[in-house]
């Protein structure tokens, strides 16, 4: 992003979103289409700048003064439209390639040595989608960075898998699960292939990129990652914390029945409590100033026991 | 049936060791004048301790009852199949700790190699019913059945959000 001091009503936003075959760009242009989408999004406050500024795809002008401010609404969607031109790109330029892979013939796969392709939607979050015969495969490296996140992700795909191979999601993509990368992801960085959770790979078929459908998948394939983070932060911080009110009242009001203690007994209690203070403020000397000589002898007026328990026996500490 | 025995037995004779031990008074602290210290943490004079003991189920599941003059210390370890268990536990126990305020009788910290612990001291016995305070102390030996319970639900969301995002797909 870029502003002037002199203009502070203008903002260029530039972005690149390049889909990689094992470090080599295989898809730069923005099409048509999409600059038209683009466009849409908000007339008079997007300019498309071309050529776009040098390392990236496109470069946007935006005109801040443009956006209406009387109205919050309307300038949060527009605000928030713009944001998503990253995604529009990305969701535009893998529907290309799902398509056109979808329509390839296994010979010219083949001749094409099935490179997989690399798409990063999220930043260090990329994946990868190859042609296999008769269908095309997108591979999620898994990584998190708590261990019980990856417990709980683990246990995720597993039921993930077993959905998956039931009757009734035959017409899903069919989703497994590996700790070890696909073999089709030879070649690739090997940092991208360093996961402490695994690769899940869905298998989409002709059917999933055809009409209306390929908006669904391209969406739920380029949001997989948030999809599972946002599963594992919701068990994470609201299991217990639900519960919290009901195990705190129920705990308190058993520790109330706990501390029940019959009243005679507690009565019993502090009465001796109260008498064995009494007699031993008795018991300290009061001195008198000039009566030295009338002072007592040191006879002290035992306490009598008020404790039921035996007598103290006398011990002498071991060392 | 016959799996429900052996953790009554254990269960059993855990109430019958700590009917046993709950024989506590108060005893000022012998370091420090005018304190009055749970001797069963200070561990500072023998002579005021009893021998510990240790009550094993099997090699997961154990409690461990410390008994001294004025204080009792009771630890728990609870058994954890795989890992989802073990983070459940973990979570659940110490999310029980942190509000030992509202039990009184938890401790904040479970001794090492434990996953909880309870310290008792003369004055919990003088305002607590003590067969109550066993039968609370035996309930938490069930923790087990709740740890189950959370797994189940842990599964049954993650099958839930599976199903979800399949469909989008259908």
């Amino acid at each position: 992003m870029q502003c002037s001091v002199l203009d502070t009503n203008i903002v260029y936003v530039s972005t690149s979103t390049l889909l990689e075959t094992q470090g080599i760009v295989t898809s730069k242009e923005i099409l048509s289409a999409t600059y038209e989408v683009i466009k849409n999004i908000a007339v008079g406050v997007i300019d498309i700048v071309d050529p776009p500024r040098l390392g990236f795809q496109l470069t946007l002008k935006l005109h801040l003064d443009n956006i209406p401010r009387g109205k919050a609404a309307e300038a949060i969607k527009i605000i928030t439209r713009i944001s998503e031109i990253q995604a529009i790109i990305l969701s535009s330029q893998l529907k290309e390639m799902l398509k056109r892979l979808n329509f390839q013939d296994d010979s010219q796969a083949i001749n094409n040595n099935n490179r997989p392709i690399r798409i990063v939607y999220h930043p260090s979050e990329p994946f990868y989608v190859f042609r296999q015969a008769e269908k095309i495969t997108a591979a999620f490296p898994m990584n998190f960075k708590d261990n019980s996140d990856v417990v709980i992700a683990m246990s995720f795909f597993q039921e993930l898998v077993e959905v998956g191979s039931q009757k009734e999601m035959g017409k899903a993509p069919q989703c497994s699960w590996s700790p070890v990368p696909p073999f089709q992801l030879r070649g690739e960085p090997v940092h991208d292939l360093t996961t402490n959770a695994g690769f899940v790979s869905f298998d989409i078929t002709s059917r999933h990129v055809e009409g209306k459908r390929l908006d669904k998948t391209v969406w739920n394939l380029l949001n997989f990652y948030a999809y599972v983070k946002y599963h594992i932060k919701r068990l994470n911080n609201t299991r217990f914390e639900e519960e919290a009110p009901q195990k705190e009242n129920g705990a308190c009001k058993y520790v109330k029945e706990l501390v029940k203690v019959p009243k005679g007994k507690l009565m019993m209690q502090q009465r001796c409590k109260d008498m064995t203070r009494r007699v031993k403020i008795s018991k300290f000397r009061i001195r008198i100033n000039g009566c030295a000589r009338f002072r007592f002898n040191q006879r002290w007026i035992s306490i009598p026991k008020f404790s039921s328990k035996s007598s103290n026996k006398s011990y002498t500490k071991l060392d | 049936m016959f799996q429900a025995n052996p953790l009554r037995l254990y269960l059993a004779c855990i109430k019958n060791t700590l009917e046993a031990a709950m024989c506590l008074q108060n005893f000022p602290c012998q370091e420090v004048e005018r304190h009055n210290k749970p001797e069963v943490e200070l561990k500072t004079s023998p002579e005021l301790l009893l021998n510990p003991v240790l009550i094993c189920r099997n090699e997961a599941e154990k409690c461990l009852i410390e008994t001294s003059i004025n204080s009792l210390r009771i630890s728990l370890k609870v058994k954890q199949a795989d890992e989802l268990e073990n983070i459940l536990t973990k979570k659940f126990l110490r999310f029980l700790s942190m509000r030992a305020e509202a039990f009184q009788v938890l401790r904040r910290k479970p001794v090492q190699g434990y996953d909880i612990s309870f310290l008792i001291t003369n004055y919990h016995c003088e305002e607590m019913q003590k067969q109550k305070l066993i039968n609370f102390i035996i309930q938490f030996m069930e923790a087990k059945k709740e740890i189950s319970e959370l797994k189940i639900s842990v599964n049954t969301r993650g099958r839930l959000v599976a199903t979800e995002f399949l469909k989008q797909f259908m």
